[in-house]
């Protein structure tokens, strides 16, 4: 197609556009809007999508580590691991089912041990108290809660998968809560304990040797890159996992979520194509005489398809730009000022988290476009359905 | 004789409605030479904007055959007849129908426009407007121009990318006698300057006398007018 021919197209489309035309600019400027709000809509709804799963990200990263160790790891030892380009940080631990009991009451949680020299450089915990000394130990908020417990006081704890019952009750052994502390994720503040490594090794007697290995990377490092690249390096014994492989569910979850949105909010776009396509039938029944002209004069039926096409690109694409456009502007704004409250006691923050990714962007461009060109085909192909005769004797 | 530009020969069309089958054109046959004009006359509602709609490509007939410059436009696909159209034919209407969206100049230039056709200037195009005392109006859209006004530039659209043949259907229909006259001597002058045939259709006989050849439409027939 030559650079006049493209031309023609964007004069007549232009001219056609800004003819008035009645109900059909009415319904045209409608259509834009419809794309504009869809756009719109998915920005919003995706960015803070994006923003309470950074949190969770963050709050599972800082949880967990970036990757685990574990499986068949006597030959590893922390000072090479620290070796390894990426790593900033080792955290050595053995985790068990326990129980955890204030006098009757009894509670089954994970007891995890690990180096409490280690423990403010590697977790990154919203923790009451301090870090614990030999005897002590830290509960999550929920836990100290149902137990009736605060920082100082006493409890005990066990580990029976480790003992033979037939020598009795299993040990159990006192220990001092020297913090206490609140993720608020899923149930961790229910459910995880933390005891120093010489309370594990001392309860933990099926396998006295350590579990695993808890490593964090870089914060510019694409972990599971780097999972890729190093999981060659080790024995097939030692499994490796990220932190998205430890929370699977939650991911998938939340992948899930996210499909979902996308899926019913591009319902918006269905509405709105539409429209667009209603309201460019409409031009085109209201330009059929001006089509029919030229198609007297010559236009090829592909030239008037391709301007009414043109026309419901032009309209359906400014419509999803604005809405883009706007949309990314409240994201950044909100990003930046944080004006939108939220209540901190129910969330994990007080102002409205929204981050938009560029591919966020491109796939509701590409959603919005689908639409568009799908129901701007549609119209264009009405409009030569009448002949050129027939088209001049049309009363609009 | 001349180059046969026009050629129709046993040309049958009927509009059927409901039950009733209205034979309008019945085993119509016509030549047209090159630079030569026909008029055809005839009473309102029998067949004449039909056989015009049917020689220029814009209708089809039931039956016969239709050669423009000795190509059966019934062998021709939907594009070939579009360039056809552009190309070789020019139309008039009664209405005008000049594109509202477009000024004069751009509604004169739109067939080269549609073809690409870069052999057509802007400068052609101001030089008509100039011979039809319209260039000042060139920037004018057709509903700032008077009735008289729009056909010249509805004319000059028709002639613009050079047609062998113009169709004319009533062009003087909706004019007063003073357009109508200017109208009429543009057209001869047209035919005269850059001999493009032409077939018209027209209701009045001084109108009519232009033509080579005058004939009056009846019965789905042609007749020689006397």
């Amino acid at each position: 197609m030559s650079f006049v021919r493209v031309n023609l197209i964007t004069l007549i489309t232009n001219r056609f556009s800004d003819s008035p035309v009645g109900h059909g600019r009415v319904t045209g400027i409608l259509s834009m809007v419809g794309m504009g709000v869809g756009c719109f809509a998915l920005i919003i709804a995706l960015s803070i999508i994006n923003g309470f799963e950074s949190i969770v990200k963050s709050k599972l990263k800082d949880f967990n580590g970036d990757l685990r160790l574990s499986g068949f790891i006597n030959d590893l030892e922390i000072e090479n691991l620290r070796k390894i380009p990426g790593v900033i940080s080792v955290m050595p631990y053995m985790e068990r089912k326990g129980l955890i009991s204030n006098n009757k009451d009894y509670r089954v949680v994970s007891l995890k041990a690990v180096d409490m020299n280690k423990f403010d450089d590697f977790y990154a915990l919203n923790l009451n108290g301090g870090i614990p000394s030999e005897d002590g130990i830290l509960i999550g908020k929920d836990l100290a809660y149902r137990l009736g417990k605060d920082i100082g006081d006493e409890i005990e704890i066990s580990s029976p998968i480790d003992q033979s019952f037939i020598l009795g009750f299993p040990p159990k052994k006192k220990a001092k809560i020297d913090g206490i502390f609140s993720t608020r994720i899923l149930d961790y503040d229910d459910k995880f304990v933390f005891v120093p490594l010489k309370i594990g090794y001392s309860l933990f007697n099926r396998k006295s040797k350590l579990d695993g290995f808890d490593v964090r990377l870089s914060p510019n490092i694409d972990i599971e890159a780097w999972k890729n690249i190093n999981i060659a390096n080790l024995p097939n014994e030692i499994s490796l996992q990220t932190w998205q492989d430890l929370n699977r569910s939650l991911v998938d979850a939340m992948k899930l979520e996210r499909l979902a949105t996308v899926i019913i909010l591009s319902l918006i776009f269905l509405v709105a194509a539409f429209n667009l396509a209603a309201s460019l039938s409409l031009i085109s029944i209201l330009k059929v005489k001006e089509t029919g002209i030229l198609r007297i004069m010559g236009a090829s039926n592909t030239l008037v398809r391709k301007i009414i096409l043109t026309m419901g690109l032009a309209k359906g694409i400014k419509g999803a730009l604005l809405g883009v456009i706007i949309g990314i502007v409240i994201v950044c704004f909100q990003s930046i000022t944080g004006i939108i409250p939220i209540p901190s006691d129910i969330y994990f923050t007080s102002s409205l988290p929204m981050i938009i990714y560029t591919k966020d962007v491109i796939i509701i461009c590409f959603i919005a476009l689908f639409f568009i060109f799908i129901s701007s085909l549609i119209a264009s192909q009405k409009v030569t359905h009448i002949k050129p005769k027939d088209a001049l004797q049309w009363v609009k | 004789m001349g180059k046969i530009i026009l050629e129709a020969s046993n040309i049958n069309k009927s509009f059927i409605n409901g039950a009733n089958k209205l034979n309008v054109l019945t085993d119509l046959s016509l030549k047209l030479e090159e630079g030569k004009i026909i008029t055809i006359m005839g009473q309102s509602g029998v067949g004449k904007s039909t056989l015009l709609s049917i020689l220029g490509t814009l209708d089809s007939p039931d039956t016969g055959l239709i050669k423009i410059n000795g190509r059966n436009v019934e062998k021709l696909n939907e594009d070939e007849l579009c360039l056809l159209r552009n190309k070789e034919l020019g139309f008039i209407f009664q209405f005008h129908h000049l594109l509202p969206e477009f000024t004069a100049l751009e509604n004169i230039l739109m067939p080269s426009w549609i073809s690409n056709n870069e052999n057509v200037s802007n400068n052609h195009a101001l030089d008509l407007l100039s011979k039809v005392d319209l260039i000042d109006r060139k920037d004018h859209y057709p509903n700032q121009l008077s009735g008289g006004e729009r056909c010249r530039v509805a004319v000059l659209r028709a002639i613009i990318n050079k047609p062998s043949l113009v169709m004319a259907d009533e062009p003087t229909g909706n004019l007063d006698l003073k357009n109508s006259e200017k109208l009429i001597d543009l057209l001869v002058e047209i035919n005269k300057n850059f001999g493009q045939s032409i077939v018209m259709t027209t209701h009045n006989p001084e109108v009519a006398n232009i033509g080579d050849y005058r004939l009056v439409l009846n019965d789905g027939k042609l007749k020689p007018y006397k």
